[in-house]
């Protein structure tokens, strides 16, 4: 990935830059928010990172500058800023995604994979496919092997969003909100335990496992 | 007995402490707050006995309630011509009395008006002017009944002034009983100021008490942590985890308590919208029931009236039932029913969450709100000793009540809201 991170603390910004350089990622540094603005009309990127409290043009006025140039590269907003109107402030302005200091580097990461433009997948996709596990989206089916799994509809989302972001780590904050609108997360091992019905249905009846965990960071679905 | 002096002095001194007052709201809140309590302020002065107006940086008009905008060159008093005011229930506005304020990069211009004292004024004149001796004497008598009375109670609003800033938080105007003359209304508008910064200097000091009490703990055992990892030759794994787990407590704990705060201090409602609590409800026992089944304990929701909706914040309220559900969980032996209630009575939306658990000590009913309350039974479970609080900061800010009741065996939680 192409990653422009717009941060003006220069040991954070170096932390997310060169983390994300160890995994083999691309990154630009934009020290300030005009710079920022100027790199991302710039340079193509697939995700940018976005402190929301810059100096000289802060982080909001900038997402609202680099969507009005009709930009349209993922945004993550990176802020200390966690008051009740905050987060949705954010998203309003044009960000794809939010994450409050301090964060773990392992959720950046997960995010900003998710949120990283793609080739072009037709939009009309209907049919998710990992391995020889089939999911057809229209007709609320699952099956593997070409043999049916009967599946509650909360595990057929929680499937869903994992198939959809297949090969790719999902955190269990990243699951909380995007299957079931938790923006917080609950102590006990809620997520935990809808995983493991789901592999009760999807893995242990079959030979190969497809869903992984990820030991501290979440899960990822792959053959 | 007054002169035009002292009236001038007086309305001096009370609008240069509203903006005062004001000012530390923006400081402490921000300008959201600010207009917030201006606006509370115009809608407690009837009659046009106030003018607020607020401006920022480029002059353009933040809030107002006249209509014209203020030129910046004030004079000390404006007609109220001039301010194109007019009142049906008084005909008697004549001028105001003029301040303007720096608040931040805001300008507040406040404005009050001479009527009352006008009339006393004009009554004692009358008095002087009848030249009968008795009609002098009466006239001296209410005059100065009157004169002393307005002077008890500006002393009355200076003092509870002067206290609540001395740091007697709890100092307030007395209004009198029956009484609804300007004097009452300037009052109520100050002692609804004096209420809402001492909220806010409460939730402040609460804060920090609480983060002194609760976050030095964990810290420790992180510094220990780390201490015996320096100490240490060869780096274990385990021990960095820990650390780290360590470190995502601290931050959980510690973003409990902002938000606590925040929902505690916060007072607008800008991002509320019609919620149907019985979809708020699916979909937290959805998130909830596998858990519970592991445990042996299932989740039987009873709606009463599929569309029972509240006036609220979708993420909030969400949150709240979490709590609520994931507390009564906690708390259950294993094969039991938790059970879900909402409807409507006659006077408000219920929500009730019941469990078959161990019940609540009746006196702790009221301190299981309090941060950081743990009970006997509790201590051996997880949880920072937030939950609760935080659901009953939710069911604030809503204008509902939490609530917990026994019903042998159990405990009951009852969010009740105001029907829209």
């Amino acid at each position: 990935m192409r990653v422009l991170v717009v941060e003006d603390d220069a040991e954070t910004a170096d932390y997310i830059c060169s983390s994300l350089n160890a995994l083999g990622h691309v990154t630009t540094h934009a020290a300030d928010g005009k710079q920022g603005f100027l790199d991302a009309l710039d340079i193509d990127f697939d995700v940018m990172v976005v402190d929301r409290m810059l100096s000289g043009l802060d982080g909001l006025t900038l997402v609202k500058s680099v969507r009005g140039a009709k930009v349209e590269t993922p945004i993550l907003f990176l802020s200390a800023l966690d008051g009740l109107n905050d987060r949705i402030d954010g998203l309003e302005a044009g960000a794809d995604d939010y994450l409050v200091k301090p964060f773990a580097f392992s959720e950046l990461s997960a995010r900003l994979t998710a949120l990283a433009r793609r080739p072009p997948i037709k939009a009309e996709e209907t049919r998710l496919r990992v391995a020889d596990l089939e999911l057809d989206l229209i007709r609320h089916n699952a099956s593997r092997s070409g043999e049916h799994i009967p599946l509650q509809p909360r595990e057929f989302r929680l499937l869903a969003y994992l198939m959809k972001n297949a090969d790719r780590v999902v955190t269990r904050t990243m699951l909380l909100e995007s299957v079931w609108g938790f923006n917080f997360d609950p102590r006990t091992n809620v997520v935990e335990t809808h995983i493991s019905r789901l592999r009760n249905k999807i893995d242990k009846p079959f030979d190969t496992q497809l869903i992984h965990t990820v030991r501290g960071v979440g899960y990822s679905v792959h053959a | 007995m007054f002169t035009q002096y002292e009236i001038r002095e007086w309305v001096r001194i009370e609008m240069k402490s509203a903006a005062s007052t004001l000012g530390s709201v923006y400081q402490a809140e921000g300008i959201e707050a600010l207009i917030n309590s201006v606006d509370t302020l115009a809608k407690a002065s009837f009659e046009n006995a106030h003018i607020y107006q607020l401006l920022d940086q480029d002059g353009s008009i933040v809030f107002s309630n006249i209509p014209v905008k203020l030129d910046d060159r004030l004079p000390d008093k404006i007609s109220a011509e001039a301010l194109h005011l007019t009142s049906d229930v008084n005909d008697e506005l004549e001028s105001y009395w003029m301040r303007a304020d720096q608040i931040g990069p805001y300008r507040l211009v406040q404005g009050s008006s001479d009527h009352v004292f006008a009339e006393i004024l004009e009554a004692l004149g009358y008095a002087l002017a009848a030249g009968s001796l008795v009609v002098v004497f009466t006239g001296l008598v209410i005059g100065t009944r009157v004169g002393r009375l307005t002077e008890r109670r500006i002393v009355d609003i200076s003092k509870a002034l002067s206290d609540f800033s001395g740091g007697g938080l709890e100092a307030r105007v007395p209004i009198p009983k029956g009484k609804h003359d300007d004097f009452s209304r300037v009052s109520r508008s100050i002692n609804l100021m004096l209420e809402k910064t001492r909220r806010l200097l409460e939730s402040q000091e609460q804060i920090s008490n609480d983060i002194a009490h609760d976050m030095r703990t964990p810290l420790q055992h992180l510094r220990q942590q780390l201490e015996k990892m320096q100490n240490s030759k060869n780096l274990s794994r385990e021990d960095v985890t820990a650390s780290l787990e360590q470190t995502e407590e601290i931050i959980g704990t510690f973003n409990a308590l902002l938000r606590i705060a925040q929902l505690e201090a916060a007072d607008q409602r800008a991002r509320f919208e019609t919620v149907n609590i019985a979809h708020v409800i699916a979909n937290v026992v959805e998130v909830f029931e596998p858990f519970a089944e592991d445990k042996g304990i299932s989740l039987d929701t009873h709606i009463k009236d599929e569309a029972v909706t509240v006036f609220g914040d979708r993420g909030l309220l969400t949150q709240l039932l979490s709590n609520l559900v994931e507390n009564a969980i906690k708390h259950s032996p294993s094969s039991v029913n938790v059970e879900i209630s909402a409807g409507l009575s006659l006077t408000d939306v219920f929500v009730r969450v019941a469990d078959e658990g161990p019940g609540i000590d009746p006196a702790d009913h009221e301190r299981i709100f309090q941060r950081f309350f743990r009970g006997e039974r509790s201590r051996s479970s997880p949880g920072n000793g937030l939950g609760l609080t935080l659901a009953k900061a939710i069911a604030e800010l809503h204008g509902a009540t939490l609530s917990v009741s026994n019903a042998n065996p159990g405990a009951v939680f009852e969010v009740r809201f105001p029907i829209q």
